[in-house]
């Protein structure tokens, strides 16, 4: 072990990381249908809807947790602060269009499209919690541009703010509802019935 | 434990009021454009025109995309426009705050349906 490793343990901790990240993926394209993830149709679409959501739903966890240090006078790191709200902007912004992107087979005028099918046998699900879910993801960009903003913008003094570190820490709790109610229809309307 | 002390520095809000408020103003233009949109054919085939003007795949995501536009539009707009007019306003944390959820809320019970269907029906558009 090289004397950088050996004096930092951020670093070790990091290659630690990306070597069990990497073993774990070779181990899983071995040993899994990988390919089978693509398959046909547009289940590649969903595919990367999924993973995005999921980078997404990490990010809001984690902002949930900023917000409760932020309102109840913890110390939260600026750095960490800034780097967590631009994840958490990315992560919006890829699940927002690529949402869009499988919203086209999710609606499409065929018999066997999810909308068709709710509509013929269960027209609430699409009219009452799709129409909500599809409008609900689309506060989240929003939201976290705002947070980003407020914290790159305003840096010690939002800490040093007690208005505003409270009113950041119910941006993220907004955003993490808005997320958790669009994933969270997301989800069961894909056990229904996926593109 | 974390401490439950907060340091309360006096900081301008301005910027902080025109990002916050513009995002209510945007979700309040989806709304009104989900609305305008459901209350007639002749809106819905307006208001998707804007979708299909720039979003790849607008066709087929449907009159959505515009809705997204307006959304879009209506946000960063305001935004540019309150940040001239409110930068160096020294406002209120309560204001801020205020004024943000209710226009956030707005929007949120305009886009339940259980709430704007009654509205249109109401108005006999539905």
């Amino acid at each position: 072990m090289n004397s950088e490793l050996r004096e930092d343990p951020r670093t070790a901790i990091v290659v630690s990381l990306g070597i069990m990240a990497l073993v774990a993926a070779i181990t899983l394209m071995m040993s899994a249908p990988f390919l089978a993830l693509f398959g046909g149709g547009y289940a590649y679409r969903g595919l990367i809807h999924g993973v995005s959501a999921s980078l997404l739903m990490v990010a809001a966890t984690v902002g949930l947790y900023q917000a409760y240090r932020l309102w109840f006078g913890g110390h939260p790191s600026l750095t960490e602060l800034k780097a967590g709200s631009v994840a958490y902007v990315v992560a919006a912004l890829a699940t927002t269009i690529s949402g869009n992107w499988i919203y086209i087979p999710y609606r499409a005028n065929v018999p066997d499209s999810p909308r068709s099918y709710f509509l013929a046998n269960s027209p609430e699900i699409h009219k009452v919690w799709f129409e909500f879910k599809e409008f609900s993801a689309l506060f989240v960009l929003p939201l976290t541009v705002l947070i980003a903003y407020l914290i790159f913008s305003y840096r010690d003094d939002l800490l040093a703010s007690k208005g505003l570190r409270r009113f950041t820490a119910a941006a993220l709790v907004l955003a993490f509802f808005y997320f958790a109610v669009a994933f969270g229809l997301g989800a069961a309307v894909t056990k229904l019935k996926s593109v | 434990m974390i401490a439950t002390h907060l340091a309360n520095k006096h900081i301008v809000l301005g910027r902080a009021a025109a990002a916050a408020w513009s995002v209510a103003i945007g979700m309040m233009a989806l709304a009104k454009a989900h609305l305008a949109a459901e209350m007639s054919e002749a809106w819905k085939t307006t208001i998707h025109g804007f979708g299909k003007a720039w979003i790849p795949g607008a066709q087929g995501i449907g009159p959505y995309s515009g809705k997204e536009t307006f959304a879009l539009a209506a946000w960063l707009i305001s935004w540019i426009v309150l940040h001239f007019l409110l930068r160096n306003r020294d406002i209120r944390p309560a204001t801020l705050a205020t004024v943000f959820l209710i226009g956030i809320g707005i929007a949120t019970t305009l886009l339940w349906p259980p709430v704007w269907e009654p509205i249109l029906h109401f108005f006999g558009s539905h």
